[in-house]
């Protein structure tokens, strides 16, 4: 037999011995061994970290059977992608974050472990201490798939020196007379930029890309990007196209807003306003400008928030998920549910007060965490979300990108969006 | 062509060089002053084409946010790594493909061409399976042995065997009239006349391992095992808006040494890629 | 043993000495076996991380794999048939069509402009070749980060329109100005390897060609398209080949500047299989679109190759 076949007869042997193993990767044998858990998170803030490595010590000095807790942080901006690639390739994680509007795709999957029992049954863990307006996204079937670790209402973080350098009434004047609507914000924004030549009104993460992030924009006009259900399109609605056309005009006509492809940085001092999430107030310098914080301004249909949030599950696949779940629960039990209220607000409704959150959060007064935090939690709407999101998110994304020129005809192209997307939101 | 030129003619070709030089060079140009420009500078409005204050701390924020220094070595180590693999294998099977006779040797040679045809984009996530079921993953073994014995390769196959056929038979005949084996007279007479065109798939090979930036990311997770592309990728603040003059800081301090070097080799280089019989 | 001529193909019996033994292993067949040690590694290498990967994904493609839920379940054809209801499918092989086509109609032309300019007898040639090639050393995630840059609209590209009164338009954000502006970036990457290529290419065309054509009165351009192209016609089909196929392997550049927006203007194939696979976890489906990717280079590179006859000007 020539040598060359018979290497040739090895290869196809491993072939066959590599392709029967390589679908699928779910089958690795759960170790006795000390554990070692993984969460993917999408923070890599020092801060942020250094927090959650304190929890975890503790955690293990306590459970000496997990050797070892890595935080693993992958980027911000694909994070899903490389989460669920991560999975895909059998590499996945033991308790990853989960974006919101990922969360009926992953709630509704069966990849993650109900998590109701393991939590009711800690010691001093106070379940009914949960607000169930925050755990309505993480359940399925009455079960709760991933803890929602935290719920992040919208704020509009304010550069007061900029403001009073073009001679605008900061929003806390505005406030006090009863006149912080949106038209007024947007006024305020476009004066100052035309004064300071820096941006007026930022909404942060959105960059023409991040649509979902207008929805804190567009709620004030009672508009949604669908139905509750999930089954009709929101985008051709009266109150959508209102709002867009306002925004429309406050980016490309009174330049209030920076147009595409122009980045400013609030943080950096570059605009006036900036609407994001109070987790941001870290990135403020004690040596900066004067700031302030307020709740979003209201809209044509009165005020309301908007809240953004994070949960964490149990990969079910994980070999180690129950003790995954165990060390779940720790982090997320009261004591130190109030050390993480620093940076993300728990569902706990006993430490939804402005004094526990100034406890943790020196940055923020009292009065900012009670209008913008505390009542901002309560009355806030969710993100939008939606199962298949990637998909339905790209395709938004693509069927709006004519808006975003000059001359762009608003009400044509949402109904481009609604034509789009019926098809997707139908599955 | 050896014409003379009237010095007219000379002016014009020299103003037109020039002008399409530009995209060439202001890219890099872009790249170095801005890295040492604090970032509200960077994006100023009419841009400063020399830094107002030049500063280093860009460069210092590379290495506190990486371990910049251990990164760099990894893209450099496993560069020379599969350049010298890769020229081991490629050599070999240019020469055998070009000077001996085997049966199925052409089918055998258009089954390793195919490599050229398939995106590395295609293949990673059975890849990615393949030496994940072998525990090989978040190490280097993926992003050496791939380049050497899979698709980046072919490529320097493809040349040693276009050189390989170049060479004049009489050599290997009196080679074997002397009593030379098939080995020695690859080692001692074909190898040592294919300089030029090793040094080409050297070059080639180098860039392209110190430029690959899908299958870092893939198969890396551990920072100080990451490589450069990869590295410059992850300056980014912690809510994932790009440093700007941070990244550039790294992308210059990647690229420079490697251009520096082509500047310094590069009459060798052009030579090396014109004798490779690519011209056809 | 007597010599045997290795450059006959086919196995030979070798002629004995004596009696009617012939020994197998005849430095015939053990030149063979040399052959396929030599190419060993690389045979192997490639049947491991080449086609057994291009096996899979086609298993892959035959496959509905949800893996969020950990579903992997045999469908047929169905994502092939799927091929056909899909919406985007049409406009993502026509950005593939005009990307590809776009870049190498300036690529080619731009590396054999350079290339002549380069070639005259000119002082500090060597200045600009190396200037001109130095993109092509640089990394590519490095060089597509400075662009982005350069590219935004308050960027430097309009910053030094600006100066020269030129009102620059927002370069990444509009659907023909998206798709121009990736692939000049990615021209100006590559060009230079071309550019060398085709230097080498003209400077093998013997000058005394140029000579007796100056002689018949000739001029500069028709020297050029009768002399010069045909001579150089086969570093012209191999550099096409080559950038072609890699022209349909572009990726980081489109993820890095434009994210295949605005709207799908720049989404071509192999990017729209990043989102199919990866994004939208559609693992079967970007398999599938894998394979027509794959289909699609092979036959562009098997037809470029046949018409090596046609066009390629042979000196036989």
């Amino acid at each position: 037999m020539k040598p060359g076949k018979s290497l040739r007869l090895t290869a196809a042997a491993l072939a066959g011995v590599l392709a029967l193993s390589a679908c699928g990767g779910g089958d690795q044998a759960g170790d006795d061994g000390p554990a070692s858990l993984r969460m993917t998170v999408w923070s890599a803030n020092e801060a942020h970290l250094k927090l959650l490595n304190e929890i975890a010590d503790e955690y293990r000095k306590s459970h000496p059977d997990v050797s070892a807790i890595k935080f693993d942080p992958l980027p911000f901006e694909n994070y899903t992608t490389t989460l669920t690639t991560q999975i895909a390739g059998g590499n996945a994680p033991d308790l990853a974050w989960v974006f919101e509007n990922s969360a009926p795709d992953f709630v509704s999957s069966g990849a993650l472990l109900p998590l109701d029992d393991t939590l009711k049954k800690a010691e001093g863990y106070q379940y009914e201490d949960l607000s169930p307006a925050t755990l309505k996204l993480w359940q399925d079937g009455g079960k709760l798939y991933a803890y929602p670790f935290s719920t992040s209402p919208f704020g509009v973080f304010v550069n007061t020196d900029l403001l009073k350098k073009a001679g605008q009434k900061t929003p806390a004047e505005l406030i006090a007379a009863g006149q912080w609507t949106w038209d007024a914000a947007l006024a305020a924004a476009g004066a100052t930029q035309r004064a300071t030549g820096k941006a007026g009104l930022v909404i942060r993460d959105f960059d023409y890309k991040g649509w979902d992030n207008l929805s804190t924009f567009w709620a004030g006009w009672g508009a949604q990007a669908w139905s509750e259900d999930g089954k009709s399109c929101g985008f051709a609605a009266p109150e959508m196209v209102e709002a867009m056309t306002t925004l429309h005009k406050a980016i490309f006509t009174d330049k209030a807003l920076p147009g595409p492809g122009t980045t400013a940085d609030f943080f950096a001092g570059d605009a006036a306003m900036t609407i994001t999430q109070i987790s941001r107030a870290s990135l403020l310098k004690d040596d900066g400008f004067a700031w302030d914080l307020v709740p979003l301004p209201a809209g044509p249909k009165g005020p309301y928030a908007v809240v953004g949030q994070a949960g964490i599950g149990v990969l079910k696949k994980s070999p180690h998920a129950d003790a995954a779940a165990d060390f779940l629960a720790f982090l997320t039990n009261p004591t130190n549910s109030a050390k993480l209220a620093q940076f993300f607000p728990p569902p706990r409704q006993s430490q939804l007060t402005a004094e526990t959150l100034g406890k943790t959060n020196p940055k923020l007064k009292p009065e900012q965490l009670q209008k913008v935090v505390v009542d901002g939690i309560t009355s806030g709407v969710v993100k939008p979300s939606h199962a298949g999101q990637a998909e339905l998110s790209q395709q938004v994304r693509a069927s709006l990108d004519p808006l975003w020129k000059p001359d762009a005809d608003v009400k044509a192209v949402l109904d481009g969006v609604c034509a789009k997307i019926q098809p997707l939101l139908a599955k | 062509m050896n014409r003379d030129l009237s010095p007219r003619t000379k002016l014009v070709l020299y103003g037109v060089l020039l002008v399409l030089a530009i995209p060439f060079v202001f890219p890099t140009w872009w790249m170095v002053t801005s890295s040492l420009k604090p970032v509200s500078d960077i994006f100023a409005f009419p841009p400063q084409l020399l830094p107002v204050s030049p500063r280093l701390d860009a460069y210092q924020r590379v290495f506190e946010l990486q371990p910049f220094g251990r990164q760099y070595l990894n893209s450099l180590y496993i560069a020379l790594v599969v350049t010298v693999g890769t020229l081991a294998v490629s050599a070999l099977s240019g020469y055998a493909f070009a000077r001996i006779r085997f049966r199925g040797q052409n089918v055998l040679f258009l089954v390793v061409l195919a490599g050229l045809l398939i995106p590395s984009e295609v293949t990673i996530v059975p890849l990615f399976q393949m030496f994940f079921k072998l525990n090989l993953v978040d190490t280097h073994w993926p992003l050496i042995l791939v380049p050497i014995l899979g698709a980046p390769s072919v490529l320097a196959t493809f040349i040693m065997r276009q050189f390989f056929i170049s060479l004049p038979g009489e050599l290997e005949e009196a080679a074997r009239v002397d009593g030379l084996g098939r080995f020695a007279t690859f080692w001692k007479i074909a190898l040592p006349l294919s300089r030029p065109a090793l040094g080409a798939v050297a070059i080639f090979t180098f860039l392209h391992s110190w430029n690959l930036y899908l299958e870092p990311i893939v198969f890396l997770s551990s920072p100080e095992k990451f490589t450069l592309p990869q590295a410059l990728t992850q300056f980014v603040d912690a809510y994932g808006g790009p440093m700007w003059n941070v990244q550039l800081a790294a992308a210059s301090m990647t690229a420079l040494p490697v251009l520096i070097v082509f500047v310094i080799a590069q009459k060798q280089f052009v030579e090396g890629l014109a004798h490779t019989g690519l011209k056809g | 043993m007597s010599q045997t001529d290795t450059r006959v193909g086919g196995v030979e019996a070798p002629p004995t000495l004596g009696g009617g033994r012939r020994p197998y292993w005849t430095s015939r067949r053990r030149d063979q076996l040399t052959g396929y040690l030599f190419i060993a590694p690389q045979l192997l290498g490639s049947v491991v991380f080449v086609i057994l990967p291009l096996l899979l994904v086609v298993w892959y493609s035959l496959h509905e794999w949800n893996v969020l839920a950990g579903t992997f379940d045999f469908v047929g054809a169905d994502n092939y048939a799927a091929l056909a209801d899909d919406p985007n499918l049409g406009s993502v092989l026509r950005a593939t069509g005009l990307f590809s086509v776009g870049l190498v109609v300036l690529n080619l032309g731009l590396a054999l402009l350079l290339a002549v300019l380069l070639n005259q007898k000119l002082r500090g040639t060597i200045v600009f070749r190396t200037l001109f090639f130095s993109p092509v050393v640089v990394s590519l995630v490095a060089w597509t980060i400075v662009w982005g840059f350069l590219l935004q609209d308050n960027g430097g590209l309009n910053g030094l329109l600006d100066t020269v009164g030129v009102d620059g338009p927002n370069w990444l954000r509009g659907e023909g100005s998206a798709m121009l502006s990736v692939i000049v970036v990615q021209v100006f990457k590559n060009v230079g390897l071309n550019m060398v290529l085709f230097l080498a290419a003209l400077q093998g065309v013997p000058a005394e060609l140029y000579e007796a054509a100056e002689v018949d009165g000739a001029s500069r351009l028709r020297q050029f398209w009768r002399i010069t192209v045909p001579l150089i016609s086969p570093t012209i089909l191999l550099t096409s080949i080559i950038t072609v196929v890699g022209s349909l392997q572009v990726f980081a550049q489109i993820a890095v500047l434009t994210q295949g927006g605005p709207g799908t203007s720049t989404t071509v194939l192999v990017y729209y299989l990043y989102q199919q696979a990866f994004q939208f976890h559609h693992f079967g489906y970007g398999a599938t679109l894998s394979i027509v990717l794959f289909g699609i280079v092979l036959a562009l590179t098997v037809l470029q190759w046949q018409m090596r006859k046609r066009w390629v000007f042979h000196e036989s």
